[in-house]
């Protein structure tokens, strides 16, 4: 696989793919960043023309933070390769370091976010040592159990989660409490945190840790061989990428102002859905879980609001779908799709010039 | 003195349950090589169809199951020819598939029952036996019950028949047994199907004891997965003591911790193992990974 971007698990890059790598020069993370940040640019301009739209602006303010977490999952579990379901554990580490050093200490929560991404990138890699042995589904399974931990613990630990009743934050506005009474402040505040990943992501997929990350998931064997610690690596991915979550675990806890342990450390509402995202996106691919992201979440908020009311559970089934659908026709993603397209073009274009 | 015969007929009990929902998760891990996170959906649809059963037909769900076993066996051999089958060596995918499963199996019971929950009487289920001063459910005993038989059922039929033979042929080499004439495809389908019809006795059996509500799925899967990492991956016997095992933890640590702890325990004794022997009690050493090295 000498493209990494199109190295997607276990599946065979297409031979488009490598024709047209063998072409492309190798980005550097300064080559990449441009078309990055035109990527945001483009995003603060559906901001800005949303301005007014207080549904939309919500929409886009969601979109954005997951944007930002499926990014982040993306990390290790794209690049890496190594399925976690124990995100949202780091979310609700996120969350709860943000909010009780706001509550109990009245620090801003600016500032509550450095612990955040510190607090959850320690206990990933705490939590992720010795069960980074274990490999794919294993590693799934061990990390759903996590959560179940997690949440047994929230529940019970009262004084830092306010238990099963939850933990509210009191409405008082200010930037400096990062509380907002109109909806644009919160789409840019969730379009910072997604720019911020999205630059992090850009720099790891160009970085000796990216590439490393992708040999492992290739073959961790061979990588092995060649001379990367592969522990270590797969430590580093999953500390950056938990610390990233925990960063959003913080943002969705002071937007939402109130949540308790069984919807922040919620499977289909966090975990799972940052994988689903990334995956509808292009598992593995640097702008993948964005475009996810902005496809998949305004579409299930549409989905709630027109079925939600009918039928429950209607914006799940349809989520559900197309996640089967994804893993059994698509496993490359919007990216994948495009890419796809593009190679077309490009071959029905170089037969033109031919004839 | 009476406590710990309580504590323990209690674990065991809950053992017997555990044990009767991993049986079939377990095959299907064993021998197609997939961790099938939708199998507590399985033990839900089994319920809700014990419940169809009883409101519809007035059936004991002890009866019940001459109708959920079949209807569940055709179900999980046409998941498994439609779409696992597409994804053999894929074990990203697989994860992303199976539990979309999950997530539809569980919603479209929501969508279709509203969210009402449902319970299911039975003759059985009220009754209850005082054995040595402990009060024992009847309804727990038959699952106990029905976890033994099947275990004991379902070794038999790997051992003794020809068809139990060629699934236990392609379990330890598929590409083997291809070569010998087993139709593998054929094993696949069949052992998912019977991996699913295990859940679907599990669930009708289950159905009296448990207020009935889509979510009941989930809350199976994690302790399964943990009955079948500490009883061996892929070993029958292996999920049947491992039941036990799961079973006898969470009572005790119920019982001498905090009970809102006693899952945080036993999970944490989950990964304990998983990262100790992560082959299980009595799976072979290397199955986690040999599990996953792809088959063809």
């Amino acid at each position: 696989m000498s493209n990494p971007e199109m190295a997607i698990p276990i599946t065979r890059a297409p031979p488009v793919a490598a024709a047209t790598a063998a072409r492309a020069p190798l980005r550097t993370f300064w080559g990449e960043l441009p078309r990055a940040l035109l990527l945001l640019a483009g995003l603060a301009a559906l901001v800005y023309a949303a301005s007014g739209d207080n549904f939309s602006l919500n929409i886009l303010a969601s979109s954005f933070l997951f944007a930002g977490l499926a990014s982040a999952w993306n990390i290790i579990g794209g690049f890496g390769g190594q399925f976690s379901l124990a995100h949202s554990v780091f979310f609700a580490v996120g969350a709860y370091t943000t909010a009780n050093l706001y509550l109990k200490l009245g620090l801003s929560p600016w500032l509550g976010l450095v612990p955040a991404f510190l607090l959850a990138a320690a206990v990933a890699m705490l939590v992720s040592w010795p069960v980074f042995r274990l490999r794919g589904p294993f590693f799934a399974i061990a990390t759903m159990a996590f959560t179940e931990v997690a949440l047994a613990i929230g529940n019970y630990a009262e004084w830092l989660t306010g238990g099963t009743r939850g933990l509210s934050i009191p409405f008082r506005l200010g930037v400096g409490n990062m509380i907002f009474r109109d909806r644009m402040s919160y789409a840019l505040l969730m379009l910072g945190f997604c720019a911020l990943t999205l630059i992090v992501v850009v720099a790891v997929h160009r970085s000796r840790l990216g590439y490393y990350l992708q040999a492992v998931r290739d073959n961790e064997q061979a990588a092995r061989a060649s001379g990367v610690s592969v522990l270590r690596v797969k430590l580093t991915g999953m500390a950056i990428s938990a610390g990233l979550t925990g960063i959003g675990g913080g943002l969705f806890f002071m937007q939402v102002r109130v949540a308790d342990p069984a919807a922040l450390l919620s499977l289909f509402d966090f975990g799972v859905k940052f994988a689903l995202i990334a995956l509808i996106g292009g598992l593995g691919s640097v702008y993948g879980p964005v475009l996810g992201a902005l496809v998949i979440i305004p579409l299930e908020s549409w989905l709630r609001a027109e079925l939600g009311g009918l039928l429950p559970g209607a914006n799940l089934i349809v989520l559900s779908l197309l996640l089967i659908g994804a893993a059994l026709f698509m496993k490359h993603g919007i990216v994948g799709l495009g890419r796809g397209l593009a190679a077309r073009v490009a071959a029905g274009r170089s037969t033109g010039d031919r004839a | 003195m009476a406590d710990l015969a309580n504590i323990l007929a209690v674990g065991i009990l809950l053992g017997g349950t555990y044990a009767l929902v991993s049986v079939g998760l377990n095959l299907i891990f064993g021998v197609i090589r997939v961790v099938n996170f939708a199998q507590g959906e399985f033990v839900m649809l089994g319920m809700y169809g014990a419940y169809a059963a009883y409101a519809v037909l007035g059936l004991d769900p002890a009866v019940a199951l001459l109708v959920v076993l079949p209807a569940l066996f055709v179900l999980g051999a046409a998941l498994q020819r439609l779409v696992l089958a597409r994804l053999r060596t894929e074990p990203t995918m697989q994860i992303f598939a199976t539990f979309g499963l999950l997530m539809l199996i569980e919603n479209a019971v929501l969508a279709a029952t509203r969210g009402t929950a449902y319970s299911v009487p039975s003759a059985v289920a009220q009754a209850s036996l005082s054995v040595g001063g402990v009060q024992v459910g009847a309804s727990r005993l038959l699952a106990l019950a029905a976890a033994t038989l099947a275990a004991a059922g379902l070794g038999l039929f790997l051992r003794r028949t020809m068809l139990g033979r060629a699934i236990r042929a392609v379990a330890q080499d598929s590409a083997a047994a291809r070569l010998m004439g087993v139709d593998v495809e054929r094993i696949y389908w069949l052992t998912f199907g019977i991996g699913t019809a295990l859940a679907g006795l599990a669930g009708c059996l289950l159905a009296p004891i448990y207020s009935l509500s889509p979510q009941i799925g989930t809350s199976f899967i994690l302790p399964a997965f943990a009955v079948v990492v500490l009883g061996g991956l892929g070993s029958v016997l292996g999920a049947y003591v491992g039941g036990f095992i799961v079973g006898l933890t969470e009572a005790f640590a119920g019982y001498y911790l905090d009970p809102a702890l006693k899952h945080a325990v036993l999970f944490a004794v989950f990964i304990g193992v998983l990262i100790v022997r992560p082959s299980g009690l009595f799976g072979q050493v290397g199955a986690e990974e040999v599990g996953l090295r792809e088959q063809s």
